[in-house]
């Protein structure tokens, strides 16, 4: 790393702070996981009504870890996929790149700037989820007079670990499609395709088309709600109803948290060569 | 002084265009003292030559005028300098370092084409996120705001700022790092007369602190204004490179008398004349490069002989006719 690579990254981490997109992402993300994790499956429970139906248990504050776990691969994902094209992809529609690229550092040191920011950027999206979701299934507790006890501290310390490696693939993924289209506009709308409804349909003929079942192991959604699975271990299970559940097939934490890490690896190292190799017109 | 070596320049010129007046500096120098050296650049996108093997050479502390007409290659070949672009062929010095290396860029100052800035931010943010990369001081935002006489403004979002403005600020982000070496393309780009003059003097005056500049343009005025040397490129190549007065050559003297022919026979005796066309009863009598005529011995000499002299007066051609002649004469051969 140059010796003078925290300039750029502080530079990078300003100017996601800045940008619209970033807080009108988070304030989504935080929005929909409190609406759809405490918001309706609360408001079913106390109607009656069978549609978001959930156990009274995952409310409370002692399944934070394992509701977190079921939005952040699903929704979580696709959301940081559009902060991670429009990070990129911005540079690209307002021709900024050949701003940064004729400054001192060089192209590889622009691009670790920016994911090194982007991985900043993404704590406070896990973070703030747990935050919102404790907020929330405490006001639960509190009404209905349940008992409030919390996950350990190892695991909820782990749950945001893997929790931000799933956000960081993801964001990775945006950022390989903005590079490769250079814009925003198709990258997002592929990865929304791909992330909301291939995915999805792939795993849901895995269970009637055998050969799928091998391919489903290596997709994003499949190793992010693997590797949930089993670091929420004995503590609980994913729910497997509602829209954007999944219901398997698993593969072993190990194995997708390895999955996950050559994703990450792949997505960034493909961005960067593509940013070496191209000129910047 | 000026030097007629066409082959010197462009050994591969087509037939006929060693009629030009080019005229080759930067051959004879020595490689340290440019600034910006090229030799053999070329760029191609598919079977079509963007630059055409350039042969350039930017002295250092000078204002280098770079002119050439839309699409002649002047912007490919200053992003070939950055390193925004890679050369198909040829070879690029910058103060002895390669294109897009971390010493070179640090060196480095530029506008190429539209300045582009982060539209949610102000132009002090903008600035203030530049230093973060470059490692430029604070304290240069300022400084290089109230240059371009921007800092009224400072505070308002790039997206609000007028063509002028985003101009002022694309050249306040170039002088943020104080580099010796300034890459300018069409900075007077959207400028009022009144914004165009002040970066001119702004321009002149960064030449004359010893900064190297090179400065893009298709304005004659603004070259002839405020350039120590001009290149111009036509289609890829250069065809001409000099001082605005060596391209425009010494002075051609018209001459209107009564008797021509024997006008002709008196004049031919002076020294370094190059031509002299007769039309009607005028002489249009042009010097060799590096010598002036002088018009009064001429106008005694007639006199002396009995020829009556009605009219004396010197003919210059203007850069514009030049870069006319030039480009044009590229495009003749070309096609």
């Amino acid at each position: 790393m140059p010796a003078d690579f925290p300039g750029p990254v502080k530079a990078e981490v300003f100017l996601l702070r800045k940008r619209t997109s970033t807080s009108t992402i988070l304030s989504i993300w935080l929005v929909v996981t409190t609406v759809f994790a405490y918001a309706f499956p609360y408001t079913s429970y106390r109607t009656g009504s069978n549609e978001f139906a959930q156990s009274f248990d995952s409310m409370l504050p002692a399944s934070l870890v394992q509701v977190m776990f079921e939005g952040i691969p699903f929704y979580g994902g696709s959301l940081v996929l559009s902060l991670g094209v429009l990070s990129i992809g911005g540079d690209f529609g307002w021709g900024t790149w050949k701003t940064l690229l004729t400054q001192r550092p060089g192209r590889s040191a622009v691009f670790g700037a920016k994911m090194a920011a982007l991985g900043i950027v993404l704590i406070p999206f896990v973070v703030l989820a747990f935050v919102v979701g404790a907020v929330a299934s405490t006001t639960i507790a509190i009404i209905e007079n349940a008992a409030i006890t919390w996950p350990s501290l190892a695991s909820q310390e782990e749950a945001i670990l893997a929790g931000w490696l799933i956000l960081a693939v993801w964001t990775a993924a945006g950022v390989l499609l903005a590079m490769a289209t250079r814009g925003t506009a198709l990258a997002i709308g592929v990865g929304i395709v791909w992330g909301l409804a291939f995915e999805v349909l792939l795993s849901a003929f895995a269970s009637s088309v055998s050969w799928l079942a091998w391919i489903v192991d290596f997709l994003l959604r499949a190793n992010g709600y693997s590797l949930a699975r089993a670091l929420m271990g004995a503590s609980g299970e994913l729910s497997t109803d509602g829209p954007g559940t999944f219901s398997g097939p698993y593969v072993s934490g190990g194995q997708a948290a390895i999955t996950l890490g050559l994703y990450l690896a792949v997505f960034l190292g493909v961005s960067l060569w593509l940013l070496r190799r191209r000129d910047v017109v | 002084m000026a030097i007629l070596a066409p082959a010197a320049v462009k050994p591969n010129r087509p037939v006929g265009a060693d009629r030009l007046p080019i005229v080759n500096h930067g051959a004879a120098l020595e490689t340290t003292a440019l600034a910006i050296e090229t030799r053999g650049l070329t760029k191609r996108y598919g079977s079509i030559a963007a630059v055409d093997a350039l042969d350039l050479g930017v002295r250092r502390g000078e204002v280098y005028g770079f002119l050439g007409p839309n699409g002649a290659g002047k912007t490919t070949t200053l992003r070939m300098l950055l390193g925004l672009i890679e050369q198909t062929s040829g070879s690029i010095s910058l103060m002895g370092s390669k294109p897009g290396s971390r010493e070179t860029l640090v060196n480095i100052g530029s506008m190429i084409e539209t300045p582009a800035f982060y539209p949610f931010l102000s132009g002090h943010d903008n600035l203030k996120m530049l230093a973060a990369y470059t490692g430029a001081e604070r304290r240069r935002i300022d400084e290089v705001l109230d240059q371009v006489d921007l800092a009224a403004r400072a505070r308002d979002s790039f997206a609000s700022y007028s063509l002028g403005m985003k101009q002022r600020l694309g050249v306040a982000a170039a002088l943020l790092k104080d580099p010796p070496l300034l890459l300018l393309d069409e900075p007077t780009n959207g400028l009022d007369p009144a914004g165009m003059a002040d970066m001119r003097t702004l321009i002149r005056r960064l030449g004359d602190e010893g900064r190297t500049v090179l400065l893009s343009s298709h304005l004659m005025n603004e070259v002839e204004q405020v350039c120590d040397r001009v290149g111009v490129i036509a289609r890829g190549q250069i065809v001409a490179e000099g001082t605005v007065g060596e391209l425009r050559g010494q002075a051609a003297l018209i001459v209107r008398v009564d008797q021509p022919q024997q006008a002709r026979e008196i004049v031919d005796e002076f020294r370094g004349i190059a031509s002299i066309e007769i039309t009607g009863n005028t002489l249009r009598i042009a010097a060799a490069v590096d010598v002036a005529i002088d018009g009064a011995m001429v106008n005694r000499r007639l006199v002396e002989a009995g020829i009556a002299v009605h009219e004396l007066r010197t003919d210059r051609r203007s850069l514009e006719d030049i870069f006319l002649t030039l480009t044009n004469e590229e495009v003749r051969h070309a096609s």
